[in-house]
């Protein structure tokens, strides 16, 4: 797990209420809803990730897909044109694949329900990139390159060699303050709560939006929960 | 001496090519595995095929060694001893493939002292451990009467007397008994490191550990009548061409399996064309991996059959070892062809992809949806180098140990 570098109490309060993790119980189960029908795909999330955890040049924890077959193109449905898009990072799953055949269990399942990587265990055989379905691990394969000469974000750079991933922002979790891609977004498309506690606003969401998870099929169960886009028609021809 | 002459050149031959491999290793050990050519679309690769490849061809040995007696196969006799040399070899060689391909080698302790046994690599670890030791015993039980002769401390201390030689039949019907199983399950759990992927429905399949099964008994099989070809001729082991005709006969049964298997295993997957699984199998037939595939099917299984299937072919070294040959190089293809064709195919297929993991050059993406993997330079002389360090142990062995059978011991 990346060591916290983070001067989170150095921030404005005014900052700081704006990332407040509201609506937490006693034991926390974390979860993330997106909502597909006010993402932009501006890239936003992805980009402040990067420099919050210090992900290295070629690598990314999150990712905007587009809904469709090519990049940032509308698709074509039922004799109109529709345009989404589908941000993906770590789904933190219930029942994950990747930890299941980590033959040194350097990632695993926490209590609150987070997939965390030990960096310091990792072997580096690649065995959890093999079995993710999400395509969302990223290896080390050499050494980090930064657009600076320097490590920059908010933890320290991951070894050579090794497996990293989206943390949920462990280390702002603990300051009781949201994920960097929650805050940040421009569209407000991202929300970050506990599942565990009745009132809280992913509840709500996932309950009153009919929430679906990505590749629900496969069992995974994850904790990242899909808003659908309610306007299905964006353009005419 | 011409053939001291020869061994002389062939040893100095694969200890360079052992040496280029380790200084390429050393050079991937500084850099990372950004000197292969593997990225994250693309995870796996060569080293991985390799492994697989010879975890099959350590088959051939156990189960010559073992189904030979259990079921009475008393002809395999003289080229038992040969056959479980060529087992120890092969799943050394197995096993030393695996690390190459890990990011953290100075961290394989790791295994030993956080074992996590829900991962089908721990389990294959396991069983290549328990293998290596069971074939090192064969080994040790098929020449013990011999190093006691000699007088060798490899004897143990056992002597070369009738009751030393009733415990030698003893040992090595249990030994048969354990081995066979355990070659079944070594296969098996390779399989499964592969066939239990949910994410990757190129390989979701059940029949994944019967597959590997045959194809290991198809390599392993051309791999014997090889190695039995060129010990018999230097001298090393002597047997009839009828035996030759017989291991002709054993491949060739072994062929049809694989291709029976091979033919199921398309089918399931093509038929309710479904992308998950159709997607990957209509690359392999028609995409960019189809010359792999035709090849595998061609030259590794259909030349081989034809050469072997009728008349008296399968009796003449030449077109038996240009069979065999061609059936160990075809299911190499095979392993490649499975490994790429299950990993290269997108398990989320909207763009821009997943992130390839090394800084891309200005002006290009660092995303990718998929990826033609083909190994770099490192990746092709690490692995020669570990073949060439298995041709080393493997001459070693040959030179060291009475690998001839006595005819007096099998009264």
């Amino acid at each position: 797990m990346p060591d916290k570098v983070s001067p989170i109490e150095a921030l404005p309060a005014a900052s700081r209420a704006f990332g407040e993790l509201r609506a937490v119980s006693a034991e926390p189960r974390w979860a993330m809803v997106v909502d597909l029908e006010r993402c932009i795909g501006c890239w936003s999330c992805c980009v402040i990730c990067k420099s919050e955890n210090n992900v290295p040049l070629g690598m990314w924890w999150n990712r905007i897909n587009t809904v469709g077959a090519a990049l940032d193109t509308p698709r074509e449905e039922h004799g109109g044109l529709a345009m989404h898009w589908m941000p993906l990072a770590c789904q933190h799953c219930e029942n994950p694949a990747c930890t299941k055949v980590c033959p040194v269990k350097a990632t695993y399942s926490r209590e609150d329900g987070l997939v965390v990587q030990d960096d310091e265990r990792c072997i580096g055989c690649r065995y959890c990139l093999v079995a993710c379905p999400y395509g969302v691990r990223v290896f080390n394969w050499g050494r980090p390159e930064y657009p600076v000469p320097f490590p920059m974000g908010m933890v320290e750079p991951r070894p050579v060699g090794t497996m990293e991933k989206c943390t949920f922002c462990i280390h702002r979790l603990s300051e009781g303050q949201v994920p960097s891609c929650i805050w940040s977004c421009p569209a407000q498309a991202r929300v970050f709560g506990d599942l565990n506690h009745p009132d809280s606003e992913v509840n709500r969401l996932i309950r009153e939006r009919a929430a679906f998870q990505l590749l629900e099929e496969r069992g995974t169960d994850p904790q990242v929960f899909y808003l659908p886009p309610r306007r299905k028609r964006g353009w005419e021809r | 001496m011409r053939q001291s002459h020869a061994r002389l050149i062939w040893v100095s031959l694969i200890s360079a090519g052992f040496l280029a491999g380790l200084g390429a290793w050393i050079y991937q050990l500084t850099q990372g595995l950004i000197v292969s050519n593997m990225r994250n679309p693309v995870m796996w690769g060569l080293y991985i095929t390799f492994f697989m490849f010879f975890v099959g061809l350590s088959a051939g040995g156990l189960i010559v060694a073992s189904a030979g007696r259990l079921f009475g196969g008393h002809r395999l006799k003289p080229i038992v001893r040969l056959a479980v040399v060529e087992a120890t070899v092969a799943v050394m060689l197995a096993a030393l493939f695996l690390v190459p391909d890990l990011g953290r080698p100075d961290r394989l302790w790791h295994l030993f002292r956080y074992p996590h046994w829900t991962s089908p690599l721990m389990w294959d670890i396991a069983i290549v451990i328990i293998y290596l030791i069971i074939s090192l015993l064969y080994v040790w039980v098929y020449t013990r009467a011999d190093h006691a002769q000699l007088g060798s401390r490899l004897a143990f201390g056992t002597g070369t007397s009738e009751a030393d030689s009733r415990r030698d039949e003893r040992m090595k019907a249990v030994l048969a008994g354990v081995g066979l199983p355990a070659a079944v399950l070594l296969h098996s759990i390779t399989a499964w490191i592969f066939g239990l992927q949910l994410s990757r429905g190129f390989w979701y399949t059940a029949i994944m550990a019967p597959l590997f099964i045959s194809s290991a008994l198809v390599s392993g099989t051309g791999l014997m009548i090889l190695l039995s070809l060129v010990a018999r001729r230097v001298k090393k082991i002597t047997f009839s061409d009828e035996l030759l005709g017989f291991l002709g006969k054993l491949l060739v049964t072994f062929i049809v399996v694989e291709a029976f298997l091979v033919f199921s295993d398309m089918l399931t997957a093509a038929y309710p064309g479904a992308e998950f699984e159709a997607g990957p199998m209509a690359r392999l037939l028609s995409g960019r991996y189809a010359p792999f595939f035709w090849f595998e099917i061609g030259a590794g299984l259909l030349i081989p059959f034809v050469i072997l299937v009728g008349g008296r072919r399968r009796f003449r070294p030449p077109w038996a070892a240009a069979a065999a040959a061609l059936a160990v190089v075809g299911i190499w293809v095979h392993r490649f062809n499975l490994v790429l064709n299950g990993l290269s195919y997108a398990t989320i297929t909207e763009p821009p992809g997943v992130a390839i993991g090394t800084a891309p050059a200005p002006g290009t993406t660092s995303f990718a949806l998929t990826q033609f993997y083909y190994p770099s330079w490192v990746e092709w002389i690490v692995a020669l180098g570990l073949l060439c360090l298995g041709a080393l142990l493997f001459t070693a062995a040959v030179v060291k140990l009475p690998l001839k059978e006595k005819a007096s011991q099998h009264a």
